[in-house]
């Protein structure tokens, strides 16, 4: 168990650390999805499967493709113009940030309840049923706002590309 | 993996029994499913040479039986070219990731009864999410060649496999909200008795042309093989790859193939289910049986596709996508839920049947405008 964490965490922090400090723009994605995957295997580890698959799927499958389509569309597709320091100039701000986010999670994260419960995907179907259930019931206002904003911003691409094709 | 641990239990040490347990699934799998892909590649030169009114390999072997065999060291003892200004890490890794997702998915298909290498609780979901990972190997190949036609075929696959994601997923609720459970077993538990397979409602019919038709885009397949159209790209992600590398590809696209179809299998064709999967000494061999006959429908469904349809051009395949199935899905979803609310059966077939019908002559009458014209020529009278 502590073997698969440490390997895991090496994995995701390296990862990250690749992401930030690589050059070329579409290894920086591939380094980010490495990251993903990592923080997948973590959910897997924790018993808490649904994460673990929604993450590979919206992560992986959605957000670094979405990166992926905009690289694509840019000029720079094969990513080596740009001549950025590896880390850029203000890196010392951006460590700063980092930390502070870092150590209020952590102490908001200790404090909460749900530490105690840990592992909690451990309950065989339940997870999925549960989160279902809540999503329908206590939580179904935040749900149905973001389900109208999604909308809107669907019918809003359309309308955008709409457009594009009646000006040629 | 019940049948494993009882054939083992108490007959060698604990620690032995554990890693046979935890080993001999994997190996089983990985050895039954590349027997299979190397006999899928068999088959389907046999199959498109009947097509085509010829014979297909039939030097090697007894009907040509040791073709794979001949083209596997073919390939591998071929030289392995790599461009000078290729990205020689990426262009490594990308047919190593193209293989991985096909064979995870494996990990959550039920073979057979009481045989599935992991149970996850949340099967179908883990399948549906390793499978979209393959975009990303299909990206990277294009992109480390350094080729313009590979980096088209592989922006082409990345719109494509994008786009038929989202109906195959909307596809995919049907069967959950039908069988109650993400869990593979559970799916296929669900299909039990006389028409009990979720393929013979009309959401599961629906359901099951469009899951098998994003499956063979996502794949890309030949109706939908743009990604490597050999007639415009020349072989588009792939151009810059030969020897193994090369094999490896063809190796990820076929398991690929065949692991959609074990999932197809199980979500819409009862799985393991069949006549004689629950007898007491025999069922797991009749219920393997069951799966892999199925399975074998799905594949020759597959190479016969490839033999009889021609390849659909770009914008045809992205409006089929977004504007027929994923509609079609949606509605779907919603003749499945007049099932489920229906007073009784006949209801139910009644409802969800008349919106489905519906639906589709409405999404064909839309859509039907976008047909060319009839082609005049000038100078010919």
């Amino acid at each position: 168990m502590n073997f698969v964490f440490l390997t895991l965490s090496a994995i995701t922090v390296l990862g990250a650390l690749l992401a930030v400090t690589l050059r070329n723009l579409v290894h920086c994605l591939l380094a980010l999805v490495l990251f993903f995957l990592g923080i997948a295997g973590h959910f897997f580890l924790m018993r808490a499967d649904f994460l673990g698959a929604v993450q590979i799927l919206i992560y992986i499958g959605a957000v670094a493709v979405l990166i992926l389509f905009a690289i694509m569309l840019t000029r720079n597709i094969s990513g080596t113009e740009g001549g950025r320091g590896s880390l850029g100039g203000a890196w010392w701000f951006g460590v700063a940030i980092a930390a502070t986010l870092a150590g209020a999670m952590c102490v908001f994260v200790r404090r909460s309840e749900l530490v105690s419960k840990l592992p909690y995907g451990a309950t065989e179907e339940g997870v999925v049923k549960e989160i279902g259930k809540l999503l329908v019931s206590d939580w179904v206002v935040p749900l149905e706002i973001m389900a109208v904003l999604l909308t809107a911003a669907l019918i809003g691409a359309v309308v955008i590309a709409l457009e594009e094709e009646k000006k040629r | 993996m019940d049948a494993i641990h009882q054939l083992i239990n108490g007959k060698m040490p604990e620690w032995l029994g554990l890693a046979v347990e935890i080993l001999m699934p994997i190996v089983i799998v990985l050895g039954v499913f590349l027997t299979i892909f190397a006999l899928l590649t068999w088959v389907e030169r046999k199959a498109l040479g009947r097509i085509q009114n010829r014979r297909g390999p039939n030097r090697v072997g007894p009907v040509g039986l040791f073709q794979p065999v001949a083209d596997g060291l073919k390939l591998l003892t071929k030289e392995d070219i790599v461009p000078a200004a290729a990205d020689k890490v990426v262009h490594f890794l990308a047919p190593v990731l193209t293989v991985v997702p096909a064979f995870m998915v494996l990990a959550v298909v039920p073979v057979a009864k009481g045989f599935i290498p992991v149970d996850l609780n949340i099967g179908v979901l883990f399948a549906l999410a390793v499978s979209t990972a393959s975009v990303l190997a299909l990206f990277m190949a294009g992109w480390a060649s350094r080729n313009k036609f590979s980096l088209l075929g592989a922006m082409r696959g990345v719109a494509q496999v994008v786009s038929y994601e989202v109906p195959m997923v909307m596809a995919a609720v049907v069967v959950l909200m039908a069988a109650g459970s993400l869990s593979s077993v559970g799916i296929v538990e669900a299909q039990r008795g006389f028409g009990g397979w979720f393929v013979c409602k009309p959401w599961g019919l629906v359901g099951f042309v469009i899951f098998q038709l994003c499956a063979m885009a996502e794949v890309a397949r030949t109706p939908f093989d743009l990604p490597e159209a050999e007639s415009e790209i020349v072989a588009g992600y792939h151009t810059e790859y030969s020897g193994f590398k090369f094999a490896l590809f063809q190796m990820g696209e076929y398991v690929a193939a065949i692991t959609m179809g074990g999932i197809t299998v199980t979500m819409f064709l009862g799985g393991y289910l069949g006549p004689g999967s629950d007898l007491p000494k025999i069922g797991w061999l009749v219920s393997a049986g069951w799966f892999f006959a199925k399975l074998g429908v799905i594949v020759v469904i597959n190479i016969w596709a490839r033999g009889t349809w021609p390849r659909v051009r770009v914008d045809q395949l992205l409006g089929f996508a977004w504007k027929i199935l994923l509609p079609l899905s949606l509605v779907n979803i919603v003749a499945m839920a007049a099932w489920h609310f229906a007073p009784n059966k006949l209801v139910g077939w009644g409802a969800s049947a008349v919106v489905l019908a519906v639906a589709l002559v409405v999404l064909v009458k839309i859509n039907a405008g976008q047909s060319f014209e009839k082609r005049s020529y000038r100078f010919i009278s």
